[in-house]
């Protein structure tokens, strides 16, 4: 990056946006062309060539022919499932099962409802919210790890 | 025994993915497999199982006396795959499957291989020689990835082909009684157990599992009349393997140098270009 752009900061419209927080854009290396005709192609390039290798090497399979007739021996919902596929199974009453998995979007439509009680963005200011998102994320890996287990092993992941 | 298969099963993978073998080998053990993650057209390559189990074990064999584990594997690969004739399998390939007979399951699926059972304290690793198709020739096969499933076993089975128990399994008592006659023969245990209401029942039992009970000793139902002599068992794993094209992977690295050249003229074009915003002081 040699060709770097001073903020004029004898403007008063942008000493203003500045406080504001704003008007970044308006000093450092120039968008067009610096960026946008150049670099951008070659991540664009980068990134074809990434898919396209990808395609090529590692094809996606075709399954099984469904057959509703036979249940496979193991049976597993898509990977992002696995969390709630585990509650579901592990949680013996299948209606307390079902509203379990039915928390999960409710819990995370509530968030912005209450995510503004705490008026800071930064995340070590928000010790309450970041306690709860860093325990679900661990609980849900954890869940999800148990959802390719045995049942017996489904909570305690064989480690204990 | 592979054969049991092959003479009850036209196929040894059923509609739910479980190989027949489990029908007889009802313990489960891990077993492993590893095959090249693509394979170019009319190649030879090897497919290898891994029947890992502790070599000291000792297993019951059919005359009731003790003695080291067999194993044996299946290996379904996809359609068209098939088994490398001998005259295609190089001198190493041919050191590494010595004393392995492999054969096709049967004339209906030549994709389909099995061996043993073989000794496995020599054949912990199976290695299988395999054929990849060529699309040219074969109309069903296509460049694309396939899956490989495979089964493989150590030690004997639990139930015979024909649903009886083999004296490789625990016995138990099918009622609530006493056992009023405990009788040796020649290669069987009888057990005579007298039910509450007085009936008879006669268990007999094969040499080989131990027995845990005594003469006069009162039963409830599904007690064990032996301990379970069996340490081996069948697993099952599946893997993928690509069918590879060498004109997709040719046109794939010319296509690579082609984005990597225009990525360099792109950096080198705006070098040029800064020089002359820099000269200017147009920017």
């Amino acid at each position: 990056m040699s060709v770097l752009k001073k903020p004029d900061l004898t403007d008063p419209k942008l000493r203003a946006k500045l406080a504001k927080g704003m008007g970044h854009n308006y000093y450092g290396e120039p968008a067009w062309p610096n960026d946008l005709l150049y670099i951008f192609p070659v991540v664009i390039l980068g990134t074809l060539a990434c898919v396209i290798g990808l395609s090529v090497l590692a094809p996606s399979p075709i399954g099984e022919k469904a057959d509703p007739f036979a249940t496979p021996l193991e049976i597993l919902p898509e990977w992002y499932f696995f969390p709630t596929f585990n509650l579901l199974r592990v949680i013996p009453n299948k209606l307390l099962g079902v509203l379990s998995m039915a928390a999960v979007p409710v819990g995370l439509i509530t968030v912005p409802f209450i995510e503004s009680v705490n008026k800071f963005q930064n995340p070590f200011r928000r010790p309450v919210a970041m306690t709860v998102f860093v325990f679900s994320v661990v609980f849900a890996i954890w869940l999800g790890i148990g959802a390719t287990m045995p049942i017996n092993k489904a909570l305690t992941l064989g480690l204990f | 025994f592979p054969v049991f298969a092959q003479q009850a099963y036209e196929n040894p993978r059923e509609a739910t993915g479980r190989i027949v073998c489990a029908n007889c080998h009802l313990a489960q053990k891990p077993v492993e497999i590893e095959v090249p993650q693509a394979v170019l057209p009319d190649t030879v390559f090897e497919a290898v199982v891994e029947v890992p189990y502790d070599l000291s074990l000792q297993q019951v064999t059919g005359n009731g006396t003790k003695g080291p584990l067999n194993v044996g594997a299946v290996v379904i690969l996809p359609e068209g795959f098939t088994l490398a004739p001998k005259d295609r399998i190089s001198s190493e390939l041919k050191e590494k499957t010595k004393g392995l007979i492999i054969t096709p399951y049967n004339e209906a699926n030549p994709n389909i291989l099995v061996v043993g059972p073989v000794p496995g304290k020599d054949h912990q690793k199976l290695v299988f020689p395999v054929l990849s198709p060529n699309p040219a020739e074969n109309k069903n096969v296509h460049f694309i990835k396939y899956p490989v499933y495979v089964g493989a076993n150590r030690g004997r089975g639990q139930v015979n082909p024909t649903g009886e128990k083999s004296n490789n399994t625990v016995y138990t008592s099918p009622i609530d009684g006493q056992i009023v006659k405990l009788e040796k023969s020649d290669n069987v245990t009888s057990f005579s157990i007298k039910s509450k209401t007085g009936d008879i029942i006669t268990v007999k039992v094969p040499f080989g599992p131990d027995i845990l009970v005594k003469e006069g000793q009162t039963l409830v139902a599904d007690q064990q009349l032996t301990n379970d002599p069996n340490v081996g068992g069948f697993g099952q794993v599946e893997t993928e393997i690509v069918l590879q094209s060498p004109a997709r992977v040719k046109g794939l690295i010319a296509f690579f140098f082609t984005v990597i050249l225009a990525q360099i003229l792109l950096v080198l074009k705006k070098k040029q270009f800064e020089k002359v915003q820099l000269a200017e002081m147009n920017f």
